[in-house]
């Protein structure tokens, strides 16, 4: 399965405007403090005030500025995102590997582990531990991260299986290659498109995880996030504030999870077809 | 299937511990955790009260035995904000939560076979394409979003259907009056609701659609010169069908799960709902028990869908855990 996964990405409609999108986004994030016309945390004028030339999108109830906000908000979120779908493609391949290669106990300790995981209702799981911890960002992608790997577990492993079994890894381990050297010379590299995969959709599922606790108001309040943002707009959808407050924030977290599904597709797409019937959609 | 016993049991005993511990890893005594500001204005008889209740005073294993005990009996603990037992409140609310739940999942089941089957049997067409995009683009709306922009528009801005509830307070309907109201109070959640499941049986029925309509028996079927619509339903659609059932019970724990943040948008008078009062009131006896009936819930879905895999499907066995992918 060598698949040149850029090539692919271009290829396709979905992947060069899910790319695109994602591209704009991580120019404002990075660009935060350059674009942002306010400190996204000082006061600088009446709370509530609707949008002028001052302020694109007015103020919030305590007198914020909320592009600036959004603008931050954005750091959040790819932070928090691309920090869970790291460490736990990480935690995924040490333990998919780590099943697929030794076999015997460890392999089935860590399926149970897998299997477990997998019935467990996570967002609920994710909610009840924020609940009592308020996570800040830090906590929240070591919460996340506890909670996302298996899936990725085991498809590696099922994956590393099967190339386990190619000819090309009998002739290496034959002459005389160990572990170490057919997981970086052989197994990584195939296992490269189906880690990819997994990794922009753990991505694309903490970005909802994060706004939904924030939403619910489970995240640190000091944090600029998308999430938060909602929570406090939603309190005040009588006035007509929601149309320059909720909307837009709403329409960020929207513009970033279509992205990485758009991405995601394309690369399904792109992958062999077996595994493009598993296509999964749903938060 | 005796080892998928085995998980479930295991995964019963990690919510339960996650329960049992979280208060009491937090700093401080777990009263202080669990009850906040509420145990300053409790007075030394009832605060013992708790402690005997609850075996604060024993040590951990000992405690996690009462806590087993009481969970037995039912005795989720007492909520002080609500006062009344966990237990009464938390089956109050799930009458309202099961309806959501019920009627979304069937109508979100039967739009998106459907349109699943329109699209994928139309593979690469212009209607294929437009229904992918829109139903990608829905799926990365979420539904706490999507349910706040109907909120505004249809209740708040056009009026037409109420703001919040499930009933009209302090009305006596009765009969078709009542079914009228109810139904106009559920209408704005269930259609969220449904909008957020779609995607997920469109996508599942038209890759499989796309994939059957390859198969030698499709080809026979044409050559014995049958109607389209009568390969299309009959044969394609019933062979593809299979992946959307199976999954079925995966939906309906992702479904308990959206339902939250749905009753908390629409002010919906359900078990998600009431997990938001008590997490705002630091309610938290009300607030790990609600979590926990909706997590035994899905737990439950989950287990009968496996022992229904298994039943019409043996092939299925390995695959079912591998296409498990839920939030």
């Amino acid at each position: 399965m060598h698949i040149n996964y850029w090539t692919e990405l271009k290829r396709s409609k979905f992947g060069r405007t899910g790319l695109a999108m994602i591209s704009i986004l991580v120019f404002l994030a990075l660009a935060a403090p350059l674009i942002a016309p306010y400190d996204p945390w000082a006061y600088v004028g009446t709370p509530l005030a609707p949008p002028s030339g001052e302020h694109l999108l007015g103020l919030n109830d305590i007198g914020q500025d909320i592009f600036s906000e959004l603008l931050y908000g954005s750091r959040t979120t790819l932070m928090i995102s691309s920090g869970v779908a790291i460490f736990s493609t990480l935690i995924s391949l040490a333990f998919g590997l780590a099943a697929a290669l030794w076999g015997g106990l460890v392999e089935r300790v860590i399926l149970r582990l897998i299997d477990i995981m997998l019935i467990i209702p996570v967002f609920l799981i994710a909610i009840l531990v924020a609940s009592f911890f308020q996570p800040g960002v830090t906590t929240l992608i070591i919460l996340l991260t506890c909670l996302f790997w298996p899936p990725g577990a085991r498809i590696i492993r099922a994956q590393a299986l099967s190339i386990k079994q190619k000819q090309h890894l009998t002739a290496a381990s034959s002459f005389g290659a160990g572990k170490g050297y057919l997981v970086y010379r052989h197994l990584l590299p195939d296992l490269y498109p189906i880690v990819t995969v997994n990794f922009i959709q753990v991505i694309r599922r903490a970005v909802f995880m994060e706004a939904g606790l924030a939403f619910l108001g489970v995240f640190d309040p000091v944090q600029k996030s998308w999430g938060l943002m909602l929570h406090y707009a939603s309190e005040f959808i009588f006035t007509g504030a929601w149309k320059w407050w909720l909307v837009p924030t709403g329409f960020m977290i929207s513009y970033t999870i279509i992205a990485f599904v758009l991405i995601g597709y394309a690369l399904e797409s792109a992958l062999d077809p077996r595994l493009r019937r598993q296509v999964y959609v749903g938060h | 299937m005796r080892k998928r016993y085995l998980d479930y049991i295991l995964a019963i005993i990690i919510i339960l511990s996650l329960n049992f511990f979280l208060p009491r890893l937090m700093p401080g005594d777990p009263l202080t955790a669990i009850y906040g500001d509420a145990l300053l204005e409790m007075s030394p008889q009832l605060e013992a009260q708790l402690v005997e209740r609850y075996g604060l005073d024993k040590s951990m294993g000992e405690q996690f035995i009462v806590y087993l005990g009481n969970l037995l009996r039912g005795d989720l603990g007492y909520s002080y904000y609500f006062n009344a037992p966990v237990t009464e409140v938390l089956l109050e609310a799930l009458p309202w939560t099961l309806l959501l739940v019920g009627v979304s999942l069937v109508l979100s089941t039967i739009i998106g076979i459907l349109i699943g089957i329109e699209s994928g049997w139309r593979h690469g067409s212009r209607l294929d394409s437009l229904l992918l995009i829109s139903i990608m683009f829905l799926n990365g709306i979420p539904s706490f979003f999507l349910g706040i922009l109907f909120l505004i528009f249809f209740s708040f801005e056009w009026q037409l259907f109420p703001l919040s509830g499930a009933v009209t307070p302090f009305s006596d309907y009765t009969g078709l009056a009542l079914f009228w109201d109810i139904a106009r109070h559920m209408f704005l959640p269930v259609l969220t609701l449904t909008l957020m499941q779609v995607p997920r049986n469109y996508m599942l029925m038209r890759n499989s659609i796309i994939s059957v309509i390859r198969e030698p028996y499709i080809l026979t079927a044409q050559g014995k010169g049958l109607k389209e619509g009568i390969i299309r339903y009959r044969h394609a659609a019933r062979g593809a069908l299979l992946p959307v059932i199976t999954r079925l019970g995966m939906s309906i724990g992702l479904m308990f799960t959206g339902v939250l943040f749905i009753e908390i948008v629409f002010a919906y008078p359900g078990t998600g709902h009431l997990f938001y009062q008590a997490l705002q009131n630091m309610d938290f006896p009300v607030v790990q028990g609600s979590l926990f009936f909706i997590t035994v819930f899905v737990l439950l879905a989950n287990f009968l869908t496996d022992l229904f895999i298994i039943k019409i499907e043996p092939r299925l066995r390995e695959d079912a855990y591998q296409l498990l992918d839920r939030t």
